[in-house]
């Protein structure tokens, strides 16, 4: 990555505190992500990965520091691609629809904005004239990759990915990674959760171990020894650890 | 163009013969002229209603209209528009459901269920309480709909009414269905998902009180989502369904308006758009069953 000059801003948290009721979700939590890297987070079910998502989108009441330091004067563009989006698989809704719904001010049922780029994201996730299909029609796979395309429009410089490849098959898993590699060489900053620790270790440039706390971060061959991935996931229940705190 | 110069032109055109004789009646031109207003908005509302899942939602707001309507007339509103009562009462009503629906850990028809029947319940204790005072009769028009009373200052309202929803409504399309689909998604995009939320039930308020007068409160909510379900049936991309979805609502509201005058039919109007509004669903069911038997 040396001499490619990051767009995408460095992420920090700094002594990051959540709670939901009476439950800590993340205690303590300081990270450093660099511009240009792609820092995955990896943990257990529960361990807090999502909620780290959730509270650097600003959508999580915490406490502590999140701060994106931009490389230029104005922030630049957020993109987050969700595992999932809720709703009703019979509407009639066709690929275009959904990306002009996420991606435009005009009316998506006038139309797609043609010079927003649908044509040209989709062909870029392996998507390539599907875009009349009906959105709920599509296997879980597609719909992760026209997830994955709404994320390129506008370009981003800083994505969020929240385990995008859960139902990616093989030739999307193969795609995932060209767009990886498109993006890093684009200078976006990539913040990753993954529960997938191979291609973690493959991909990232950076990975960091949460549950509840951070147990380790670095880069992924070191950290992601047999010893310190047991004692991630083999780390207290949080019904053991808020029983322990209560 | 005012309404007193439009009524002139399209009663001259039936005095010619150039539409149904029946529009030679101002009142009857007044009431399409209204179903013509009303009926678009309600049909692209109505996509929105039934994308967001809000159909009960919608149906809960009409029937609390019936109460609105009960406390107009008791503080002393004319009970042939009790305008500012309804529209209180009602918007009181969705935003409390909707502060609750976020707030308990009730599913949506739960609680919608338990505010609609407390509603009701005040609406008939209301409603026979003044039985004493005016003709109960007359509420048969608030409750069914009495289109062909509509007098230019109900035409006002509505026109204003549907200005008011169709403008937010067009510019915020997305923006609405796009909350619906992934709240945080829709937040990173600069999506103000809950201001959004609180909009939306104020649009679907504002509209289902100004189509009382026509519809009735009884079957008001309905309007918002026969014609956009009917639509959904037959659509295959979301112009289809919005397009189809408002041209549903506005021959169902002009059929209900023209064909109980043209065939003498005892029925209110209210009643007759429902009814035709029912009939194309139905159609649009046999449709898509045709389209699916062709692909089988």
């Amino acid at each position: 990555m040396s001499g490619r000059r990051a767009n995408g801003p460095a992420i920090l948290f700094d002594r990051v505190d959540l709670t939901l009721g009476r439950t800590a979700i993340l205690e303590q939590v300081s990270l450093a992500v660099a511009p240009g890297a792609v820092h995955a987070v990896v943990g257990p079910n529960g361990g807090g990965k999502s909620s780290l998502i959730r509270a650097l989108l600003g959508q999580a009441p915490h406490r502590g520091t999140i701060r994106l330091d931009w490389p230029g004067d104005a922030p630049g563009t957020i993109a987050y691609v969700p595992q999932a989006v809720e709703f009703d698989r019979g509407l009639p809704l066709t690929v275009e629809d959904f990306l002009a719904v996420l991606c435009q001010r005009r009316p998506a049922f006038l139309g797609p904005d043609r010079r927003l780029g649908y044509g040209e994201a989709l062909a870029r996730v392996g998507m390539a004239g599907k875009g009349r299909r009906r959105f709920g029609a599509l296997s879980g796979g597609e719909r992760q990759r026209v997830l994955l395309a709404q994320a390129l429009i506008p370009a981003p410089d800083l994505i969020v990915l929240d385990e995008p490849m859960t139902a990616l098959d093989e030739a999307g898993v193969a795609i995932f990674e060209t767009l990886l590699a498109e993006l890093t060489a684009a200078g976006t900053t990539i913040l990753w959760v993954e529960h997938d620790l191979a291609q973690v270790r493959r991909l990232a440039t950076r990975v960091s171990g949460l549950n509840r706390r951070v147990l380790f971060d670095g880069p992924p061959p070191e950290m992601l020894s047999p010893d310190r991935v047991l004692g991630l996931f083999s780390a207290a229940p949080r019904s053991m650890a808020g029983a322990l705190a209560s | 163009m005012s309404f007193e110069t439009f009524r002139a032109l399209i009663q001259g055109w039936a005095a010619a013969g150039w539409l149904p004789a029946g529009l030679t009646h101002g009142f009857l031109v007044n009431a399409l002229l209204s179903g013509l207003v009303i009926g678009p908005v309600l049909g692209g509302l109505g996509t929105l209603v039934v994308t967001k899942r809000l159909a009960f939602f919608s149906e809960a707001v009409g029937h609390a209209a019936l109460t609105g309507v009960a406390i107009g007339i008791l503080v002393g509103e004319p009970y042939t528009g009790p305008y500012a009562s309804l529209f209180g009462y009602c918007l009181l009503f969705a935003l409390l459901v909707n502060y609750t629906r976020n707030r308990s850990n009730l599913t949506s028809d739960t609680l919608i269920g338990v505010f609609l029947s407390v509603s009701l319940a005040l609406g008939a204790s209301l409603l026979l309480v003044l039985a004493s005072r005016v003709n109960i009769h007359i509420l048969e028009n608030v409750l069914f709909g009495s289109v062909l009373t509509v007098d230019d200052r109900d035409l006002t309202v509505l026109l204003a009414v549907a200005l008011g929803v169709a403008l937010p409504m067009l510019a915020l399309f997305n923006r609405l269905l796009l909350a619906s689909f992934n709240p945080a998604l829709a937040r990173v995009r600069s999506v103000p998902v809950k201001g959004l939320d609180y909009l939306f039930i104020v649009l679907v308020t504002v509209v289902t009180v100004a189509s009382v007068k026509i519809i009735g409160a009884i079957l008001v909510g309905a309007l918002l989502v026969i014609p956009a379900a009917a639509a959904r049936v037959v659509a295959t991309s979301l112009r289809g369904f919005f397009l189809l979805s408002v041209a549903f609502a506005s021959i169902a509201a002009v059929a209900g308006i023209l064909l109980p005058v043209q065939f003498a039919l005892p029925v209110p109007s209210g009643g007759a758009i429902i009814l035709a509004a029912g009939l194309l669903f139905l159609g649009a069911l046999l449709a898509r069953l045709v389209m699916r038997g062709d692909e089988g």
